[in-house]
């Protein structure tokens, strides 16, 4: 069957400049874009989930995305693998809430914070993330204080450590109340390009294979 | 939520069967409804609130073509169904998921629309997928007729006459549906979003008001175009014929892999079925309205195992072993069963182990729980899941840790050789056509490439390999720097070692693995009847057959 772009859900969200997307499309969608681009199941169910806090956040979960997924899945400058190595370490002697960190050359930092999210609920400590023009407390179990520049170009220095001057959880108050977030056109119509990429055409086989074994007409 | 950290009876823990031998693709396979199914829970709950229906919009012409709206007034909040009726010719009629085009459209919308509302439905839901939806509407779904019965009832009422009661029962609806998309799926508002409300907290109520409201529709529909028919000669249909009919429904693969991708839910729906038959089995007496209401079930169930047919080889085995297991407890259940002995009940399901086939047993144990609705209808608020709540790894646990676990949950994976053709013959993928899931012969079709990680047997083996030689104080986050690649497995091995029935305990990849097994389990859990696979991976089933009606729904004796 010939591909078709717009015969693939969610059918109407290309049509429009900054359709919304619901939370379990932008999870279904960053989960098979990510292994379409080439990275394992594993950083695809955590990136699915980091586009989803990112999209809660209110930040550009897509274009975060798409800047991760242009980098090569094992490059030191991937905040997905240096958000996982953080969360995984969250509890560990020499964890990131006791130790503090810099990582000297990230791209896309923003997309870190997922992970320190996920790091600061495990271990009870607001963390403290600092790049260059921008300033983040991640308090466990509540919404992040986000100040400046959340997308700067090219790679640059974060620093991480516990944020002892963050008050309590829940400081920052709860999360907005939102369950949908936009994408631009061209966003949705890279992620849906990658996504298409880990899907299987029709065969003969495939078709002979599904629905009933006779009509529908009875 | 689980309701593992409360226990008001912790004496029925000695009664709980093993998951080791509850998650078993084949006794999964043979599972029945039950009080605590999705749609009974959505009955009950009507029926004490005390809900209550109207039709506000029926706009239908003399074809059946036109828009409907049911809507469902709840104490705190309405939902509407929103029906579109079409004129499909039969050459589009299919039930598959490439489908575009059917004989009715439906919405479950959030409140009362508005005529803008319903104009804006009317551009988007007849075209189903390739439409859009909104956060006001909760779910999509359409249904196609089951031509011949719709086509005789309609013309029988339209001449005066009630259709033939055993046409009736064979096929069992008037229409069934093809897809029912909730849970934020085509912009539809997302489970978070709805979850706080407790009419729509357990699972799948939406979809189940949606589909209960349908039933409703084809009914009406058959009699709307009676009387454009007949005019004054027609009738309505009785309404003794009218309860037996149900929704129909038909589905693939498409629904197989959510149990696994759902591995906290799954625990959780399974966890309290299985802590009903515990509380039950733990009983110390059989009281006399217990067993009266255990003989009513099972006469019940073994009458609709008459009515029950299917053509496909599986399920006809099965069904002469539920036919004859079902007599058999019956004829104990009325004779050597001691009632008065201790532990009546227990005593009774170990007389069914012994005795019966898996179909059976599992028929016993949704009777076992119909008479005891004030010991286990408090289970139904533990079904439901946080999934966000148990996402993150703990990279501090320890290698001997993860060792254990996957001893201990995973000895039906660890033995298994997946190089062999026949236990990895299968493989999950994503249709490029319509993004469904699917399976395919890993041998002998394209695409292995693309496989889903739903070969939970194999993965947990191969975790289990990466763990030789690794100490035991270390922590896995080690391990998952060195191979990320099993970090889906651990995820999975710490799920399970805290869910124990999040796992179905097969090989998923097999060459015999029968997909219909995990679609009898969910739908079970939905509160499907009449089970009917027409291949290994398509299956149609009813849902709502006997059910009330919501003009019923004011009176009393229609328990739900």
């Amino acid at each position: 069957m010939k591909h078709d772009p717009a015969a693939h859900a969610p059918a109407g969200a290309p049509e429009r400049d900054a359709p919304e997307l619901s939370l379990s499309e932008i999870a279904a969608l960053s989960w098979r874009a990510i292994r379409g681009a080439g990275r394992s199941w594993g950083e695809a169910e955590e990136g699915a989930q980091a586009a989803c806090w990112l999209a809660r956040a209110g930040l550009d979960w897509a274009g975060m995305l798409l800047e991760v997924l242009d980098l090569p899945g094992d490059s030191a400058a991937c905040p997905l693998r240096a958000g996982l190595r953080l969360a995984d370490g969250a509890a560990l002697p020499d964890g990131v809430a006791r130790v503090g960190v810099t990582l000297p050359g990230v791209r896309c930092p923003a997309f870190i914070l997922p992970f320190a999210a996920q790091a600061a609920a495990r271990t009870g400590q607001a963390l403290r993330l600092v790049w260059q023009g921008a300033d983040v407390t991640v308090p466990p179990a509540a919404a992040p204080v986000l100040q400046g520049q959340m997308m700067p170009r090219g790679a640059v220095a974060v620093t991480i450590g516990a944020d002892t001057a963050a008050a309590g959880p829940g400081a920052s108050g709860g999360w907005p109340v939102r369950h949908r977030a936009t994408v631009t056109a061209a966003q949705y119509a890279r992620l849906n390009a990658l996504m298409i990429a880990f899907t299987v055409p029709a065969s003969a086989a495939s078709l002979a294979g599904a629905g009933a074994a006779g009509d529908d007409n009875d | 939520m689980s309701c593992e950290g409360r226990n008001p009876m912790p004496r029925a823990a000695a009664f709980r069967r093993s998951p080791a031998e509850v998650m078993r693709l084949s006794r999964m396979g043979c599972s029945h409804p039950t009080r605590l199914s999705f749609l009974r829970q959505l009955l009950r709950r009507m029926q004490q609130e005390r809900w209550r229906f109207d039709r506000p919009v029926w706009q239908m012409d003399a074809r059946g073509v036109g828009r409907a709206v049911y809507r469902a007034i709840g104490p705190a909040r309405s939902y509407s169904l929103v029906a579109f009726a079409h004129d499909l010719p039969a050459q589009a009629r299919s039930d598959r998921v490439i489908a575009t085009a059917w004989d009715a459209t439906f919405a479950l919308f959030d409140g009362t629309p508005d005529a803008q509302d319903l104009d804006r439905l009317a551009a988007n839901v007849p075209l189903q997928e390739a439409g859009r939806i909104t956060p006001r509407e909760l779910s999509l779904s359409r249904a196609n007729r089951s031509v011949r019965l719709f086509d005789h009832v309609v013309e029988r009422l339209s001449r005066g006459l009630q259709p033939d009661a055993a046409m009736l029962q064979d096929t069992g609806y008037l229409m069934r549906t093809t897809a029912v998309y909730g849970a934020g799926k085509f912009g539809a508002a997302d489970r978070a979003a709805i979850a706080p409300r407790p009419e729509l907290r357990a699972p799948f109520q939406a979809e189940m008001l949606s589909v209960w409201l349908t039933r409703a529709f084809t009914v009406d529909l058959v009699e709307h175009l009676a009387r454009a028919r007949g005019g004054d000669r027609a009738v309505r249909l009785d309404p003794a014929l009218k309860r037996g009919l149900g929704v129909g429904n038909s589905t693939g693969l498409g629904m197989a892999p959510f149990v696994i991708r759902h591995p906290v839910l799954l625990n959780n729906w399974m966890l309290a079925r299985e802590e009903a038959l515990a509380r039950v089995r733990a009983q110390d007496s059989a009281g006399a309205a217990e067993c009266d209401g255990l003989l009513a079930a099972l006469q019940g169930a073994a009458v609709n195992a008459q009515l029950w047919t299917s053509a496909h080889p599986v399920q006809q085995a099965k069904l002469a072993d539920l036919r004859d297991g079902l007599s058999r407890v019956i004829a104990h259940v009325s004779g050597a069963w001691d009632r008065g002995a201790a532990h009546p009940w227990d005593s009774l399901w170990r007389w069914g182990q012994a005795q019966l086939p898996l179909e059976a047993q599992e028929a016993l144990l949704a009777a076992m729980l119909e008479p005891h609705g004030a010991l286990i209808d408090g289970l139904a608020e533990c079904m439901d899941a946080d999934e966000d709540a148990v996402f993150a790894i703990d990279g501090a646990m320890r290698i001997g840790d993860l060792r254990a676990i996957l001893q201990d949950r995973y000895d039906w994976a660890l033995g298994v050789d997946y190089g062999a053709r026949d236990q990895c013959a299968r493989f999950w993928y994503v249709s490029e056509d319509k993004l469904e899931p699917r399976l395919g012969e890993r041998f002998d079709e394209p695409g292995a490439g693309c496989e889903l990680p739903l070969d939970t047997g194999r993965q947990a083996a191969a975790l289990w390999a990466a763990l030789a030689g690794r100490p035991d104080d270390q922590p896995v986050a080690h391990l998952l720097l060195a191979h990320p690649e099993h970090r889906p497995a651990l995820r999975r091995a710490q799920i399970t070692a805290r869910h124990p029935f999040a796992e179905i305990r097969d090989n998923l990849i097999a060459a015999d693995m029968l997909p219909i097994d995990l679609l009898r389990c969910k739908l079970a859990f939905f509160g499907a009847t009449r089970f009917d696979p027409r291949s290994d991976r398509w299956v149609r089933i009813s849902l709502f057959q006997g059910a009330p009606y919501p003009e019923d729904m004011g009176g009393a004796g229609h328990e739900a």
